[in-house]
């Protein structure tokens, strides 16, 4: 077992799936000579070759609809969007092209859009996004966004090889910051399951993505204080684990999320109505949500931090949370 | 000036009752003791007379509405006559109109407070609501805690899942004398006797529960019918009863000869003096009266390590109804004499076959009988009507061949079984007690007509 | 390029041509009589384009039609009932009633893709489609349709730069019929002939009479033979009228009446059929036999239509994802180990042929002029300004062809 980046767990499982299966195809800008712009396909156009790693021009539209017309045709393709915001540009493809594709007329679209996203790096409105909402909002897509190493291969893995087309959102805050040891065999992480990563009994602080290791952060400065949070990793926005959410819910009484995206509309609304619909009578307090500001992200840094959440507002709320 | 209509305390062990029907409407007349509505509590179904006279002016809860005791369910207008004053509205609702509805005694008040939760969160003394939280309350209604009397160490003094978890382990309500009302419902029972190790002298709260897996029960074909109120009190009540009292049974033979003879001879005359069908249960109760005079300490109840000897020897009498079981009490009866046992007797039986009875003639017994010889069986065992200590039972009458002076004679027997809680009643007095009724079952001298 | 038709396959045209005109008319009644879920959309006028393009595919090739290209979906295997059916929302539509018109397709056998609403949007996919089928070895061409309208949207304009970059086998056929709802084209597009578009592309290009069956065939055929051949994506611009309205609804009172006429003059099946019969192609007694024929299956596959179920409604929550019920299959045909390590192993550099600055020619200082290409290509005939001998500049231009 090695000791590898988030990033690089994400190139290993590109490697590995464009070496196991020959209909994988990787599209995007600058993702060939360049190696992408942060660098997770180097060395894949050197491997496979000029047919399978293709540099588009600037067009997301034509970007996602090859990707399409592509998986029409029996392959397996991984579109890239440079940053994850500029998926706006194809959100017609992706919402009426993609996502009612097999509805429609029963053609699977077996494609995976994937791009950094998040903030937290200085990076300004337009290349700091979490738009994951506008995607779990739409039937017919699934959304990941895995906060470890091993998630991030394991679950790339799964997208590849899963007949639908995934939206596989890297946030690029954690790319070269967390490290972990991951098996050299092949293994995949189901879709759809949540993970425990801090078992607790006093709440339960649900996140995903970078602000799971704020709220690990966190829950480390309220053990100190006597309250044992336990922290759950979504990995999948859509489809949620509903049974790992309720069961948590249900064995500690209170619960807090936590996610980067801004607050309106962001998932931890959906998170409260499901458990207000499923185990109201396990409740023992409020329903709390730590998020960012209902604003366009910042640029400089004192703006950006006020407008992220950190360990420090996360264990507030979760202090507020177990005195209740 | 307006007069409070109150949900009345239709026994010891009941804290809240349903309105099945209201007699008037809004703008109606009434009079003082017409019937104004009806209530469905899990002892008794009862016709409640209205406090006043006057029109009723509002309802505050309707029919199909549960609600605990002491609520407010109606106002009257009354036509000028002053009435007592009527009470604070912030304090909790204290019985309307003294000289009316026999107020449920105060003495009863503590116990109330202990009560199983009903649907709505049970009010604070200020008029407060408890603060909790969904889980909580569900907690407190699937093991008959009353919020009401928890201390809450949550933000602002709410319950949280903690307190309620300890309420649970603790079989009751926490420090109870802490969040006793002030005024008005001052209990004037003694203080909580000192917690034995383990005792902490509070009342046990019963859920049903079942000892098989649910999904064990439903099998094959099968038809579900939801309890009414009154049988599951009564579930409650048999499940309590026989977790707090140590049943133990003491079985003796009666002779009753002699009274069966009595009564063939003087029934018809005792109907056409009295109206009156002369049955065998004022018999038995003035029997259970000289054994209970003798052996007071079957006339008691247990407080703890306490032990309450009632000095008026009040009979409850079990009476089976269509829909259940009920027992109303004859309140004095070492004072009625034996006309006035059997028109009690008979009044009663009847009123509860007709939910008349009154919310006071159902509690405060002091000893029951019941009688399963009526539907057949030589004897019963029966369970112990809480908080009395003893209950007899018994069986048919009938004839059976019996050694008298090394002789076999036909006798008229009856087999009565005694059920009592041996905490208090040892084996001694429990056979003394019966060897004294029987006695004087077989020994009648007394002229009832 | 030798396109010659034989006389079966001029038979062919015409049933395909007559069989969409009446299948059109027929659902026309249809929706008159309220028989019809939705809109209805006709491409009276217009079938010469839809049939002689789709005609000049093969089984192996791919297609996307628009609303109005059902004369293709007839040429390349979908039943009148497969029309019918969609448009009354049954059962027995091949979307099963989840959608309508011609939003449907068939990946697997007759490779066609089904469009969506959004204009445009075809372009990229069928790129997709023609960059994979390449990869795999298939020796197939995509082919999809457009309007002059849908050629002003981003997507349309992504999808062609897309295609000419990858040199896709792709041919983009539009079908410039006047009218994109009630805006007339020149409002819609500052061109007169919309082929023009394709030198944004650096691709080529046919303008075709769109009311000419044959010529438009002959013109897809040798395209479509050129696309496979590798020379890249090619624009047909089809020069037809939309006869109806944008759809019924729309009683096109915009549309001048001289117009109208003049194109009713050049209906393609009246010419079609005048040219079978000059061409002693057919006679009377075929012509009615194709027609009795046409009446007849019309007949049956409306019947069909009309007795088959509505979809219950469970149907409505299934089918979002694909849990299993489709295998994902590509049809290689070359061999694999050409895109696998360590065959498919290349250097990552770039090879630059033209470095793209703006050359010095001997003797002449060239004048600061726009779209002056690198590669040393003539100025186009829009110079801003010219070398003054007075040391005036003339200033304007004009832009004429």
């Amino acid at each position: 077992m090695a000791q590898v980046t988030f990033l690089e767990a994400i190139r290993q499982a590109l490697f590995e799936e464009m070496e196991r299966d020959p209909t994988v195809v990787l599209l995007g800008e600058d993702v060939g000579v360049y190696g992408g712009a942060f660098k997770v396909s180097a060395g894949l156009l050197e491997r496979f070759g000029w047919e399978r790693v293709i540099d588009t021009p600037i067009s997301e539209t034509a970007i996602i609809g090859a990707a399409v017309g592509m998986s029409y045709a029996g392959l397996r393709p991984v579109a890239e969007m440079q940053f994850i915001d500029f998926i706006a540009c194809c959100f017609n493809q992706l919402t009426n092209f993609v996502a009612k594709s097999h509805y429609r007329w029963g053609a699977p679209v077996p494609m995976v859009v994937r791009g950094p996203s998040g903030g937290g790096v200085h990076g300004g409105p337009f290349h700091s996004a979490n738009p994951e909402m506008y995607f779990v909002h739409t039937p017919g897509l699934k959304v990941i966004y895995p906060s470890t190493a091993y998630d991030a291969k394991g679950l790339l893995k799964s997208a590849i090889r899963d007949n639908n087309p995934v939206l596989f959102f890297e946030h690029k805050f954690l790319y070269r910051r967390i490290k972990e040891e991951i098996p050299a065999e092949d293994y995949t992480v189901p879709i759809g399951k949540a993970a425990v990563r801090r078992e607790g009994r006093d709440l339960t602080i649900i996140s995903y993505a970078a602000m799971m290791h704020t709220s690990l952060e966190a829950a480390n400065l309220l053990s100190k204080e006597g309250i044992e949070a336990e922290v759950m990793d979504l990995r999948t926005l859509y489809p949620l684990d509903r049974e790992a959410i309720l069961a948590s819910v249900r064995k500690t009484n209170k619960l807090l999320v936590v996610h980067e995206d801004t607050r309106t509309g962001g998932i931890a609304g959906e998170i409260a109505a499901i458990v207000c619909e499923e185990a109201f009578e396990d409740l023992d307090g409020p329903i709390l949500r730590v998020t960012s500001l209902d604003t366009p992200v910042p640029y400089s840094p004192p703006l950006e931090e006020r407008f992220l959440p950190n360990a420090e507002k996360v264990a507030a709320a979760a202090r507020e949370l177990a005195r209740f | 000036m307006p007069v409070d209509v109150i949900m009345p305390q239709m026994g010891e062990s009941i804290f809240e009752g349903t309105i099945t029907k209201w007699l008037k409407k809004p703008g109606e007349r009434v009079e003082r003791d017409e019937p104004l509505f009806e209530i469905s509590t899990d002892k008794v179904d009862a016709e409640i007379p209205a406090p006043s006279a006057g029109v009723l002016k509002e309802i505050k809860v309707g029919e199909g509405q549960t609600v605990p005791i002491q609520t407010v369910v109606g106002v009257i207008d009354t036509d000028g006559k002053t009435s007592a004053p009527a009470p604070a509205k912030t304090e909790p609702p204290k019985p309307a109109a003294v000289e009316t509805t026999p107020a449920p005694p105060p003495a009863s008040s503590r116990a109330t407070a202990q009560a199983p939760v009903a649907a709505t969160p049970a009010a604070r003394v200020d008029g407060e609501k408890v603060r909790s939280s969904p889980l909580v309350r569900r907690l407190a209604k699937e093991h008959g805690i009353d919020l009401a009397q928890l201390c809450g160490s949550g933000a602002g003094g709410r319950i949280s899942k903690k307190d309620i978890l300890a309420a649970i382990e603790t079989g009751g309500a926490a420090a109870p004398a802490a969040t006793l009302p002030a005024t008005g419902r001052a209990p004037t029972a003694p203080a909580a006797p000192a917690a034995a190790s383990g005792v902490p002298g509070g009342q046990v709260h019963i859920a049903l529960e079942s000892a098989v897996p649910r999904q064990r029960m439903y099998f094959g074909h099968y038809e579900v019918q939801p309890m009414n109120v009154m049988r599951q009190r009564i579930a409650e009540h048999m499940l309590a009863s026989k977790r707090v009292s140590p049943h133990v049974y003491s079985i003796d033979e009666a002779d009753m000869t002699r009274i069966v003879e009595i009564r063939e001879r003087t029934k018809a005359e005792f109907e056409k003096r009295h109206e009156l069908k002369l049955t065998f249960m004022p018999f038995f109760i003035r029997a259970c009266i000289e054994g209970l005079r003798a052996f007071p300490m079957v006339n008691s109840s247990v407080d703890g390590t306490n032990v309450v000897l009632h000095k008026e020897i009040n009979i409850g009498m079990a009476v089976a109804l269509d829909w259940g079981l009920i027992v109303p009490v004859i309140k004095n009866a070492e004072e009625k004499n034996f006309l006035g046992l059997q028109r009690s007797v008979t009044d009663l039986a009847e009123r509860a076959r007709n939910k008349k009875l009154k919310p006071d003639e159902v509690q405060e017994s002091t000893f029951s009988i019941t009688n399963p010889g009526v539907f057949g069986g030589l004897m019963g065992l029966p369970v112990i009507s809480q908080p009395n200590v003893a209950i007899l039972g018994l069986g048919t009458i009938q004839k059976r061949p019996v050694v008298i002076n090394d002789a076999i004679a036909i006798r008229s027997m009856v087999y009565l079984t005694l059920s009592y809680d041996h905490r208090v009643v040892d084996g001694a007095i429990a056979h003394q007690f019966m060897h004294k009724v029987k006695t004087a079952l077989e020994n009648w001298n007394e002229n009832v007509l | 390029m030798n396109v010659s038709l034989t006389r079966q396959q001029h038979l062919e045209l015409y049933y395909y041509m007559k069989l969409n005109r009446m299948l059109e008319e027929q659902m026309e009644r249809l929706f008159r009589q309220n028989k019809i879920v939705g809109g209805l959309y006709s491409s009276l006028g217009q079938e010469a384009t839809s049939v002689g393009t789709a005609y000049a595919l093969e089984l192996r090739d791919w297609m996307a039609p628009m609303i109005r290209n059902i004369g293709a979906l007839l040429v390349k295997g979908f039943k009148p009932r497969d029309i019918f059916t969609q448009h009354m929302a049954r059962y027995t539509a091949p979307t099963l009633g989840k959608d309508g018109t011609s939003h449907f397709g068939d990946l697997k056998e007759r490779h066609v893709v089904s469009p969506i609403s959004m204009l445009g949007d075809l372009i990229p996919v069928m790129a997709g489609v023609a960059m994979a089928g390449r990869y795999l070895g298939q020796k197939i061409v995509a082919m999809t349709w457009i309007g002059d309208g849908g050629t002003s949207t981003g997507a349309f304009h992504e999808g062609m730069n897309l295609a000419a970059a990858q040199r896709a086998p792709f041919v983009c056929v539009v079908e410039n019929n006047q009218w994109a709802y009630s805006t007339p084209v020149r409002f819609q597009v500052p061109l007169r002939d919309l082929a023009d578009r394709a030198k944004a592309y650096g691709i080529s290009s046919y303008i075709v009479d769109g009311n000419d069956v044959v010529a438009v065939y002959t013109t897809s055929k040798e395209a479509v033979e050129r696309c496979r051949a590798g020379e890249g994506p090619i624009l047909i611009e089809a020069k037809t009228m939309r006869m109806k309205g944008h759809a019924q609804h729309d009683p096109a009172e915009y549309v001048p009446q001289e117009m109208v006429e003049y194109w009713k003059a050049r209906d393609p099946i009246i010419r079609y059929e005048q040219y079978l019969t000059e061409k002693k192609l057919w006679d009377p007694k075929t012509k009615a036999e194709i027609d009795a024929r046409i009446e007849r299956e019309l007949q049956e596959e409306q019947e069909f239509a009309e007795n088959s179920p509505l979809p219950p409604p469970e149907l409505a929550e299934q089918g979002v994802f694909c849990e299993g019920c489709h295998t994902i299959e590509a049809q290689w045909e070359r061999p694999i180990e050409e895109v696998m390590p360590p065959k498919s192993s290349v250097r990552p550099e770039w090879t630059v042929k033209n470095f793209g600055g703006i050359e010095v020619v001997e003797g002449r200082t060239p004048a600061p002029t726009v779209g002056l290409s690198g590669d040393g290509r003539k100025p186009p005939a829009r110079a801003v300004g010219k070398k003054a001998k007075s040391g005036k500049t003339v200033g304007r231009s004009k832009v004429r062809r």
